[in-house]
């Protein structure tokens, strides 16, 4: 299907460059801790969704890791600024590694898009070191020369497993 | 300690102290499986989890597998998930539906009841082979009570009518709150892991005292935590931030013991009762419809935050959930924490509290990760032997009868629930089996 769909998209003539490089900027923004910015990325409309089950339907009848709109994005931001967030003494550094991008839909009309790609993110805190990695799914609207996220869902492998604590988005 | 002798146990607790080893040792952990986990009555899950004939989950009680499964005849069973055979998991999935469990290895298959059912080549079988005595291991005594099921691992001990029994008005009070009178823990879960001893978290279920310290990052400038439910106008104040210190709305707050380890806390200073949404109204609406509007006002009056049911779930009445305790080493523990939908209650309400629940208590969540934090910190702090002793003596011989609820009530954020905690403990491990 990947293949056809990308076959589907270079004939629409749809070049895969500035979605590249959005979620390159995009997680590189998350790797500099620069939160705000990040939220900025997303519509007004947005939410950013990790499932806490594999192929999960819906977020509002069943448990997700993350379920934020703005205005939780904007909660958890601000407690990741807070100087006493416990669970970020000391800080995560993470590395987000973002590839194998796909444009599964393309609606150019009216300006949207839903980008896949697999992502991976390693963590080190706290003298341990862990890896989450997961097909990663950008619904975009188009925005002036860029993009808004209408939803970035992170589908991880292992995300109906036990998690030590998760401070930082993925 | 390798003989788990009873009075050197005594020595680790003390009134207003506990010994570093109970979190640490390794030989009290193997102690506490056997006498605390191989004997009290357990919470397994909800009977929601396996609505029809055939539907199972597979959990650990301790560290033994065991599936809970809804036989033909409408009854929950508890079995241990270990083939008769050669000792082979049986079932390998976290929940799912069969006619028969069977055995990946040679294929042996059991009834729901734990039966053995069928043996493949059954003609190399010797003479002397008894296929009833081959059934799966059946947790001996097995309780239910709305739903929620326990059962404890050996065959003789306190009734459970004597272990839920002062509980019964706290599970009572979160059922009652569904229109149709029953909860549906069919939402999923949340799994976090730590490393640190499993009765970290079973203290701090209960503990006030760390929430305007631990959960500093949660409360606002106004030293207001963020408001956490549906139809909750603004949260609760948490800290007085001209005087930089813990609101006293939050210090008056109450907690309760009842025995057996038990206890819950009051909701007082988390809730002014004076919950509207349109979403919330509805839910209230079809409250009363079932219940008559005197009842259901009565059924929302916010009294609980968090109960405990010693030894290894808790509920909560605020954000709704139901919280199971695992321990797997002696410094290692997973926690499992289920959304609950409330049956009659319109979706939006449940889709609300499902997503609360996500930012409280997911393992990404706002508030447990904070908790988390100082689980493992206590675990690693407790590795220091120049310093022996825990200290749990807040309030101290300030606990006073509270004939209302034929309980004994402390302040909050005082530790009579640890102490309480810890007398049980004893009692378990004192006992020799």
């Amino acid at each position: 299907m990947a293949l056809a769909t990308r076959r589907l998209a270079l004939a629409a003539g749809i070049d895969r460059g500035p979605f590249e490089d959005f979620l390159v900027d995009e997680a590189r923004l998350l790797d500099e801790r620069r939160f705000r910015d990040w939220m900025a990325l997303f519509a007004d409309d947005g939410t950013y969704w990790v499932p806490a089950v594999p192929e999960q339907k819906s977020p509002f009848e069943q448990a997700s890791l993350f379920y934020d709109d703005r205005e939780l994005m904007k909660t958890r931001i601000e407690r990741l600024e807070h100087p006493r967030i416990h669970v970020q003494t000391p800080p995560s550094r993470t590395a987000h590694l973002v590839g194998n991008v796909v444009i599964e839909h393309a609606d150019d009309g009216k300006g949207e898009f839903l980008v896949g790609s697999t992502v991976i993110m390693v963590e080190y805190r706290d003298d341990t070191q862990r890896i989450f990695a997961g097909r990663q799914r950008h619904r975009l609207r188009r925005h002036g020369d860029t993009f808004r996220i209408v939803q970035k869902r992170v589908d991880l492998i292992n995300c109906d497993a036990a998690f030590e604590a998760m401070a930082v988005p993925i | 300690m390798h003989d788990g002798h009873a009075d050197e146990i005594g020595t680790l607790i003390e009134p207003g102290r506990v010994h570093r080893r109970v979190y640490t040792d390794p030989d009290l952990f193997e102690l506490e499986m056997e006498r605390i986990f191989g004997r009290a009555w357990l919470y397994v899950g909800h009977a929601s989890q396996v609505p029809n004939p055939g539907d199972y989950i597979t959990t650990e009680l301790g560290r033994q597998p065991v599936i809970m499964v809804r036989h033909r005849d409408g009854s929950v069973q508890v079995l241990l998930n270990r083939c008769t055979h050669r000792g082979a998991k049986v079932v390998n999935e976290r929940s799912g539906h069969a006619q028969r469990l069977t055995c990946c290895y040679h294929g042996w298959s059991f009834d729901t009841d734990g039966t053995l059912a069928t043996v493949p080549v059954p003609e190399g079988c010797g003479e002397g082979f008894d296929k009833n005595a081959l059934s799966l291991a059946r947790a001996p005594r097995v309780g239910e009570y709305r739903n929620f099921v326990f059962a404890s691992l050996a065959d003789k001990g306190l009734s459970f009518e004597d272990h839920i029994g002062p509980m019964k008005g706290n599970i009572d009070d979160l059922v009652d709150r569904a229109p149709d009178g029953a909860l549906a823990l069919d939402a999923g879960m949340h799994r976090y892991v730590y490393n640190g001893n499993w009765k970290l978290q079973v203290e701090n279920v209960l503990d006030s005292y760390h929430v305007p310290f631990g959960h500093a990052s949660t409360v606002n400038k106004q030293g207001v935590q963020f408001a956490r439910r549906e139809g909750d106008q603004k949260g609760a104040a948490v800290i007085e931030t001209e005087k930089k210190q813990t609101a006293s709305s939050w210090k008056d707050r109450k907690s309760f013991i009842a025995g057996n380890g038990h206890g819950w806390t009051s909701n007082t200073a988390l809730d002014d009762g004076k919950r509207s949404s349109p979403v919330f109204d509805d839910y209230k609406h079809a409250l009363a419809d079932k219940v008559g509007a005197e009842r259901a006002t009565e059924i929302l009056t916010p009294r609980l935050h968090n109960s405990l049911i010693y030894p290894n779930m808790s509920i909560m009445g605020l954000n709704i959930h139901v919280r199971v305790i695992k321990p797997i080493a002696v410094d290692r523990t997973e926690v499992n924490v289920y959304p609950i939908r409330l049956v009659g209650a319109p979706e939006a309400m449940n889709s609300a509290n499902i997503r609360l629940l996500n930012v409280t208590h997911s393992a990404a969540s706002f508030v447990q990760t904070d908790d988390l934090e100082s689980f493992v910190r206590a675990q690693k702090g407790l590795q220091s032997r120049m310093t022996d002793w825990v200290d749990i003596s807040r309030g101290l011989g300030a606990e006073e009868p509270d004939r209302a609820s034929n309980a004994t009530r402390g302040l909050a954020t005082h530790e009579m629930v640890v102490r309480a905690q810890y007398r049980a403990w004893l009692g378990y491990m004192h006992e020799a089996a």
